[in-house]
């Protein structure tokens, strides 16, 4: 439903006409993120300061309009997805980093500060921002607080909650406030850490202080092959078990080599049922210790075709075949679907075996690149949008894997979030009482719904759990 | 008000404590939590006690999947039992608290409580991965999961984290726990903070950097062997046994608080300290303990200088009088208003450590 008009001028007389979009077909750019979901906004606002997002969202409360905060659209559980309509709440004007404290080893961030933009930026000091989605070229910092965002170094690292020290937010009544800061222990409640990963339903992120760390000063990149999944994950098992935590554990299987190594030639062996790139940082003495002791174990467990990253130029090479894995499928189907899910890491052979047979089941290709070391599984469904009725069938394949991770032991997802793609299925892992505690938190800081409704929370009236294969007996509350 | 003495309650499953706290809730009785008594002088005094909520009882592991190094406790276990469970598979939790020995986990996490290796692995903020609570009307809630990576629903574990059971009583948790270190060395000197500050700023930073008021610098190394011995050759401090860790982790003066300042500031705030304090620092996270010796006014002095730094002062035990001059928190933070909506939302009868914690 079209905004009323006054409305419209309302936030045009806060931002300026031309920084709010009602052109139908100018709205269909914020349609979706990167999920498979879409619903055009009904406002688009390019927000450039804390005073006009707070404006904006007096204005939404007033009218009771919803307002989703947007980044760079990158998300892939339609987090962005204005699915009841509403304002998309732009914030990637707010692209200044506006201190980096080399002594304290912190750097505060407006919202559409590109997550890799940081590190370029810190790295004149030698620090870094740890949390390194696969997408932190384009992706924001704002949506990566927003979503509690991961990748690939977080093994070792910790993911987004771990480095934010404290946000400026913008509250559901448009008061502006701050949460935590510089110093550890603070009094009272630690709102910042439930902030952080609320899925923009709790607040608008305005500012961000996060953590840096020192560059280290050496970096070894291995990679090994492995004959299948099951010897690679024993590997990885093996690795950790052996008191070693790396900074990096990635999995690839042999589809995705295949379509990578086609692609980059990153020197990535197509014949390898599995191939795992491992990455360690420290010291000069303790990488190479590190190292010496990691390819041991790797060939122990019939690791083969080891290769160390021997430049800078080659390790940048592995990792952008392990970045760009995603890219990369579109030579083997145009379209593909990325799901999200964590489970034990000791379980990683029998959910990616059954994953592989969903796929078989829908006769979907499924492409598998993941966060070995953090039992973090990513299974790509490939398809062509353009087969009659395919979507379905993904969707199908897609609730059935995440149906098989949930029932060995794991969680909906490690670092994608809820959003709009699997709020659905928050009653697999969570009881009515533990949702209820949850309202309760949202209660509190939306009682009216109006921050990103449709999301996190399971919608009855929207969409049936449409559990084609398995039989969709609710898994019983389970690890207590 | 009349003084009566309190009940003790001490309940075999989470289930029973829930229940039992459901009751207390249904009479309007006020209920203090407590675990291994360790943290019990954290706090301004409580206004009322009915019911004394023991979770001693609930001291299972109750699962441990050494492959995954992921361990799920119940919330009266203490942090040594833990400790001597996991030891067998050669992990650990990384958590060493002052005032030991007899912490339970789940007053661990109702506290916030930490020690020395906080440097090296965060607190439980950062490896708490699941958390089970009894809440006040009966029910039992669970966030998080057993995975050690998992956004899937708001992160609960942050918001009981250090509440000081406010919200809920915590029964049950779930932990990343990490693989006993490869190689573990203590190093000692005499240098005071230029000392701790080498060595925070070598290439291989200490895992536990600990400076005492008398000059005495604490530093502990968990790694590789080369790059162990490249530090302790490149630093030459001396080595000590790593039992000067246990020794540390049992101090608990009569009277302390914890202050709590941005890293770049602690030096300049403990340098504020009345002269001849006793007081130890972890100049790496920004926190120092003092053995308050002086009034009530003296804290007041000083916690005033160190929110002027952006920090805070929180009194870990004093004397009922003491506590109530000193006050045991500090200035309300400024979302107050929100934190108060909270309590109301999880426990609208405030029978929860009635006065005890900000909200």
């Amino acid at each position: 439903m079209p905004l009323a008009p006054a409305v419209v001028d309302e936030l045009k007389r806060i931002v300026g006409r031309d920084a709010v979009i009602v052109a139908p077909n100018d709205l269909r750019i914020f349609e979706r993120d990167g999920s498979i979901e879409g619903a055009i906004p009904d406002a688009v606002v390019l927000a450039s300061s804390t005073a006009e997002v707070a404006a904006v969202m007096k204005v939404a409360a007033k009218h009771r309009v919803p307002v989703v905060p947007r980044g760079a659209g990158t998300g892939l559980s339609g987090g962005a997805v204005t699915i009841r309509g509403g304002i998309a709440l732009q914030v990637t004007r707010m692209r200044h980093i506006l201190e980096i404290d080399p002594v304290a080893q912190t750097a505060l961030v407006e919202p559409g500060v590109v997550n890799q933009e940081l590190s370029l930026a810190a790295a004149q000091h030698g620090l870094f921002y740890a949390p390194d989605p696969s997408s932190q070229k384009a992706c924001t910092l704002g949506g990566n607080a927003a979503e509690n965002s991961g990748g690939p170094h977080c093994l070792y690292y910790g993911v987004t909650t771990n480095h934010v020290l404290g946000m400026e937010v913008v509250l559901a009544d448009g008061s502006v406030r701050w949460v935590s800061g510089d110093a550890p222990d603070r009094v009272g409640l630690d709102l910042c850490g439930v902030l952080v990963g609320s899925e923009g339903t709790l607040c608008a992120i305005t500012k961000i202080k996060v953590r840096l760390l020192r560059i280290p000063p050496s970096v070894i990149t291995l990679l090994a092959a492995f004959p299948t999944i099951e010897t690679a994950s024993q590997a990885v098992s093996a690795v950790i078990g052996h008191g070693m935590v790396p900074s990096a554990m990635e999995m690839m299987d042999r589809v995705t080599v295949g379509a990578v190594e086609g692609h980059y030639h990153a020197g990535y062996p197509t014949d390898a049922g599995a191939v795992l790139l491992v990455e360690v940082d420290g010291t000069p003495e303790s990488t190479r210790e590190l190292t010496a002791a990691i390819s041991k174990i790797l060939a122990d467990n019939q690791g083969y075709a080891m290769r160390e990253a021997q430049t800078s130029a080659e390790r940048d090479l592995l990792w952008a075949g392990r970045k760009g894995a995603i890219g990369a499928l579109g030579r083997i189907r145009p379209n593909y679907y990325l799901h999200d899910g964590v489970v034990p890491r000791s379980r990683l052979p029998q959910v990616l075996s059954a994953v592989g047979e969903i796929g078989e089941h829908y006769k979907l290709p499924v492409a598998n690149v993941f966060h070995a070391g953090d039992g973090n599984l990513h299974p790509n469904i490939l398809f062509d949008m353009r087969d009659q009725g395919v979507l379905h069938q993904v969707e199908s394949a897609g609730e059935e894997m995440l149906r098989a991770v949930v029932e060995f032991g794991g969680t909906l997802s490690g670092e994608h979030g809820i959003g709009l793609e699997k709020s659905a299925y928050m009653p697999w892992i969570f009881s009515p009482d533990d949702l209820d505690a949850m309202h309760r938190l949202k209660d509190v800081f939306d009682a009216d719904g109006i921050l990103n409704p449709g999301k996190i929370f399971p919608d009855p009236s929207r969409k049936s759990v449409h559990l084609a294969g398995r039989t969709g007996l609710a898994i019983e509350a389970k690890w207590w | 008000m009349v003084v009566s003495t309190p009940v003790t309650e001490k309940p075999a499953s989470a289930e029973e404590l829930a229940r039992k706290l459901r009751d207390a809730a249904g009479e309007k009785l006020s209920v203090v939590p407590v675990g291994g008594g360790r943290a019990s002088g954290m706090g301004c005094p409580v206004e009322r006690c009915d019911v004394i909520m023991q979770t001693t009882r609930l001291d299972r592991v109750i699962e441990h999947e050494q492959a995954d190094m992921v361990v799920s406790v119940e919330a009266g276990i203490t942090l040594e039992a833990l400790q001597s469970h996991l030891g067998k598979a050669g992990q650990f939790l990384p958590l060493d608290p002052y005032n030991s020995p007899g912490h339970t986990i789940g007053g661990l996490l109702a506290s916030g409580w930490t020690g020395p290796l906080r440097l090296r692995y965060g607190s439980p903020r950062d490896f708490l991965i699941g958390i089970r609570v009894a809440l006040p009307d009966g029910k039992l809630a669970s966030a998080g999961g057993r995975v050690v990576k998992n956004v899937s629903g708001y992160d609960l574990m942050k918001l009981h984290y250090g509440a000081l059971g406010s919200l809920g009583v915590v029964v049950a948790a779930s932990f990343k726990v990490f693989p006993r270190p490869l190689h573990d060395v203590t190093l000692s000197d005499g240098g005071g903070w230029d000392a701790a500050d080498r060595a925070a700023a070598m290439p291989v930073g200490p895992s536990a950097l600990e400076l005492l008021s008398d000059g005495h610098v604490l530093a502990r190394y968990l790694g590789t062997r080369d790059a162990v011995d490249r530090v302790v050759s490149e630093l030459g401090w001396k080595k000590v046994d790593n039992s000067v860790w246990d020794e540390h982790s049992r101090r608990a003066p009569t009277t302390w608080a914890r202050i709590a300042a941005p890293r770049t500031k602690l030096r300049d705030v403990v340098s504020s300290l009345p002269d001849g304090a006793e007081w130890w620092a972890s100049p790496g996270t920004g926190i120092a303990h003092w053995a308050v010796a002086t009034d009530a006014q003296s804290v007041r002095d000083m916690r005033a200088k160190v929110e002027a730094a952006g920090g805070t002062l929180v009194m870990l035990a004093a004397p009922d009088d003491f506590m109530r001059e000193a006050g045991a928190w500090g200035t309300a933070p400024a979302t107050i208003d929100i934190m108060r909506r909270i309590k109301k939302a999880f426990d609208p009868d405030g029978i929860l450590n009635p006065g005890r914690f900000v909200v």
